[in-house]
């Protein structure tokens, strides 16, 4: 399975990640996720959040879920970056791929890496009220 | 031995500092680190149930042995995405 993390201050450009897709001859779906900081956190509005990380940890945690994602399902690629520092409202924070033979894995990998990122990966977030 | 700890997130705020160094006996675990921890910082005892802890870039119990060299982490629930 390819694999490419990246956990970055660098805005995310999807266009850009988009363009340096590699489709695989036999790989019929790519899923992708983006996630937005929202201009309210618990009904306050916010200008932006400030994301910290423990980076060493936090890509060593991401490669032991890409490791349970490479035995669970059939995966060919999955790509993703995780902006950290301060990230505007309307802004990605995220931006997860993934390719797969079939949409049903595809989709429940991409799920699983989120649903694994959000109880592992040690990353936080600071609200930066508007 | 000596035991470097950093913390992160909120637990800086807790602490007024992202790292310490403790003193430990040799065949300490983690467990015995937090109490001293907690003598030094009342504030973090304060959040202990919440409490995640690393040592190096694993996850990690109260029962873990620490080693010469260790570096041990403690932060609170992760919230990525």
């Amino acid at each position: 399975m390819r694999r490419e993390l990246s956990i970055t201050t660098d805005k995310i450009d999807e266009a850009a990640l988009v363009q340096h897709r590699e489709l695989a001859g036999d790989m019929g779906a790519v899923i992708s996720f983006v996630g937005v900081v929202r201009g309210l956190e618990e009904g306050r509005p916010i200008d932006a959040i400030d994301y910290e990380a423990f980076a060493s940890m936090a890509s060593h945690q991401f490669e032991l879920i890409f490791d349970q994602v490479e035995k669970r399902w059939r995966v060919a690629s999955v790509r993703l970056v995780h902006r950290v520092g301060r990230v505007a409202a309307g802004e990605p924070s995220l931006w997860v791929e993934v390719m797969a033979p079939h949409r049903e894995e595809a989709f429940a990998a991409c799920q699983f890496i989120i649903a694994e990122m959000k109880r592992l990966v040690p990353i936080w977030k600071k609200p930066c009220p508007a | 031995m000596r035991i470097r700890v950093h913390f992160y997130s909120y637990c800086k705020d807790l602490t007024g500092c992202d790292s310490a160094s403790e003193c430990v006996e040799p065949g300490s675990r983690v467990g015995d680190l937090l109490q001293v921890l907690f003598a030094r910082f009342p504030k973090l005892a304060a959040a202990r149930k919440s409490l995640l802890i690393a040592v190096g870039v694993d996850y990690q119990g109260a029962d873990y042995v620490l080693q010469e060299g260790d570096e041990v982490s403690l932060f609170p629930p992760v919230q990525g995405g």
